[in-house]
């Protein structure tokens, strides 16, 4: 994993510094609000509902289990006890008083850690797959160039002032667990004839008030063009997107209303028009220099199957299903992906206690050579664990009700904080995905559904992805009372498609039994029970799936 | 500075809620300006009166933020259009029991 040098350690250590400054100056009086809301937000100390929110950058969304120690530590001391993975692969604790930031931000300077760039128009925590690193699937380990995009756009003067937020995605595996088709710019890993590495570039992707799936601009960008690359794309955007309303000022619209064509011809120009002395030059030696970061740990020479673990899923069937469900292959032999799902029945999707934070650091350190993901679907990783351990990781998990097997199923639901904690919300959120879990709660049934991506937002920003949802769930306000609007047929993977809006608007209370109805007409109309309910959907259309949204009216 | 929330007539009653700055709590102010964490300590006020206690909380930024009107009941309990909002604001979230400021008795919707 990558390490700080001394230039990373020394510029943490002085932001918490000045933030320090500017808390106790806030404080005490000598600055007002408006004063201090953007240097607030430069450090993601956000205002919710009923407490301050802080925002914690999480690179590509991997974690050493030190860092993970740190956040149960402040989840304990500075805040209720627990945190709450984002979808951006990120941490949020909801209940931090400021006057407390600063030290939490020096505890996480002390691990390499901090919340720089998780708030206001720059370019944010790039993400990545969770699985990176680990899968066979990938041509190469995408993070050394998410630690690349890092360190290019951390403090870049040109780009601190964009007309609005930007993220940035990575990938390197065909099936796409990063959404990269839904960010501002996502970069797929390719291989061109000469059997090169670059990228595939694809731009104005996003979600929000006007959801957009990207489109690729450039099919192949050689690596160390990378970032001259997304120099110009960068200056276009910040030269031609609007700044006049926060609405439009995102870069799918400048896309959209450019036309995908021309806005790749505008990149072009401005890629060929950037003067020598102007490129990035990024030697070889110094992209050696971050990969060495990644490099594979240690693993083992270890046989394909291992007896303990066929022997123990023999002898235990919860932990057969565990296995199967929550598991995926690793590239290499004997080892084992393990996806903790931090989604069990009826909990807030996405929350973890102190408690499970150590438990999972611990695991770590014993099992998976210290290292952790934490996933844009709000759960948590161990990267290479081998299977002949899988058992002893399984239960420590279940002691610590982490081990629910429901990694891509109906309850493994992405959901955003809503309106019991988000100053933004129309509606509440959590509660609604509380009641769908608990009416899908039997965990047969929900293996007899199989893939299906419930996503839910308290609002149309849209943090709960709910428009790349297979069923999108959206809430809103009308006269003060909660609706939620129901959207099929979104995806966030390779075939990225924004859901449409299946018609009017439910109360609360009839959200399940509506769902219910629907998934019983896709139990029903399903082609083979390996037909899932996405590609049902694409077969059938939504038609019979409406019907059966509102059958009960 | 104070939110924008949703226009209330003159006659609505109403209290003045704020975040506290240090810790970032729901406040709402009292009738001697101060504020409280219990809905219940509110000053209740209509018309000018409440137009001058929202002028006075604005320039009380040492010690809270972002202050607004909200409606409230006769007897001073959340009310109206943000009842949803205001009520989560005051006890915390739904979905989290064990963070429910209920023991505190503000709650009279
Ligand atoms: S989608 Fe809306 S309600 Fe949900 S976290 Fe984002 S801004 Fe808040």
């Amino acid at each position: 994993m990558y390490r700080y040098d001394e230039f990373d350690a020394a510029i943490v250590k002085e932001r918490a510094e000045q933030f320090r400054g500017q808390v106790e100056r806030r404080l005490k009086g000598e600055i007002t609000e408006d004063q201090f809301k953007p240097l607030r937000l430069m450090n993601g100390v956000y205002l919710q509902l009923h407490a301050y929110m802080l925002r914690i950058a999480i690179p590509y969304g991997t974690l050493r289990a030190d860092q993970m120690r740190t956040f149960a530590h402040i989840a304990r001391k500075y805040d209720k006890g627990y945190g709450h993975w984002t979808t951006r692969q990120n941490i949020q604790f909801n209940w931090v008083a400021l006057k407390d930031i600063p030290d939490v931000l020096d505890e996480l300077a002390g691990v390499e850690m901090h919340a720089i760039q998780t708030s206001g128009n720059c370019i944010r925590n790039t993400t990545s797959d969770q699985f990176a690193g680990a899968t066979a699937e990938e041509i190469a380990d995408p993070r050394p160039w998410c630690e690349i995009i890092r360190q290019w756009s951390t403090f870049h003067p040109e780009f601190s002032f964009l007309p609005r937020k930007f993220k940035i995605a990575v990938t390197a595996a065909e099936h796409d667990r990063a959404a990269i088709r839904v960010h501002d710019i996502g970069l797929h890993m390719r291989k061109n004839a000469e059997g090169e590495t670059g990228f595939e570039v694809i731009v104005g992707g996003g979600q929000g008030r006007t959801p957009h799936v990207g489109v690729t601009i450039r099919d192949f960008v050689g690596e160390d063009q990378l970032l001259d690359y997304l120099e110009a794309v960068m200056r276009v955007y910040n030269r031609f997107g609007r700044r006049d309303n926060k609405y439009k000022a995102r870069i799918k619209i400048l896309v959209n209303e450019t036309g995908a064509d021309e806005f790749a011809k505008l990149v072009e120009a401005e890629f060929e028009a950037q003067k020598d002395a102007e490129k990035i030059v990024l030697p070889q030696a110094e992209i050696d220099r971050i990969s060495a970061y990644f490099a594979a740990p240690d693993f083992e020479t270890l046989p394909e199957a291992s007896s303990a673990f066929e022997e123990a899923k023999a002898k235990d069937a919860a932990f057969a299903r565990w296995a199967r469900v929550n598991t995926r292959a690793h590239k290499q032999a004997g080892y084992s992906i393990v996806t903790i799902s931090c989604k069990p029945i009826g909990a807030p999707p996405g929350d973890v206690s102190h408690k499970q934070m150590e438990v999972t650091a611990d695991l770590a350190e014993k099992f998976s050579f210290e290292e952790i993901r934490i996933t844009h679907e709000q759960n948590m990783v161990l990267p290479h664990v081998k299977l002949d351990d899988l058992y002893e990781v399984y239960q420590t998990l279940e002691a610590a009700g982490l081990a629910t097997a429901n990694y891509e199923l109906i309850s493994d639901i992405i959901c955003c904080p809503g309106l019991d904690y988000c100053n933004l919300a129309n509606a509440r959120s959590i509660p609604v995905a509380q009641e769908l879990q608990n009416t899908f709660a039997d965990i047969e049934r929900q293996d007899d559904i199989g893939e299906l991506k419930i996503k839910i937002s308290g609002c149309i920003n849209a943090c709960g992805h709910h428009h790349v949802g297979h069923i999108g769930i959206l809430g809103v306000d009308r006269k003060g009372e909660e609706f939620y609007q129901i959207t099929f047929g979104g995806r966030s993977d390779e075939k990225a498609a924004i859901g449409q809006i299946a018609g009017p608007g439910l109360r609360a209370e009839d959200v399940p039994p509506a769902l219910e109805r629907v998934i019983e007409k896709y139990r029903e109309v399903r082609s083979e029970p390996s037909e899932r309910f996405i590609d049902a959907l694409e077969r059938l259309g939504h038609d019979p799936f409406k019907e059966a949204l509102y059958a009960a009216d | 500075m104070s939110s924008v929330r949703p226009k209330l007539g003159p006659d609505v009653p109403k209290v003045i809620t704020a975040w506290d700055v240090a810790t970032g709590a729901t406040v709402y102010r009292t009738q001697s300006g101060d504020w409280s964490q219990d809905l219940s300590d509110a000053e209740t006020v209509t018309g000018e009166a409440a137009d001058k206690a929202l002028s006075a909380a604005v320039t009380d930024e040492t010690r809270i933020l972002d202050p607004y009107v909200m409606e409230v009941s006769d007897e001073g309990g959340v009310a109206g259009r943000e009842t949803l909002r205001e009520t989560i604001r005051a006890t915390g979230p739904t979905t989290h029991p064990d963070f429910h400021k209920a023991e505190r008795g503000v709650i009279n919707a």
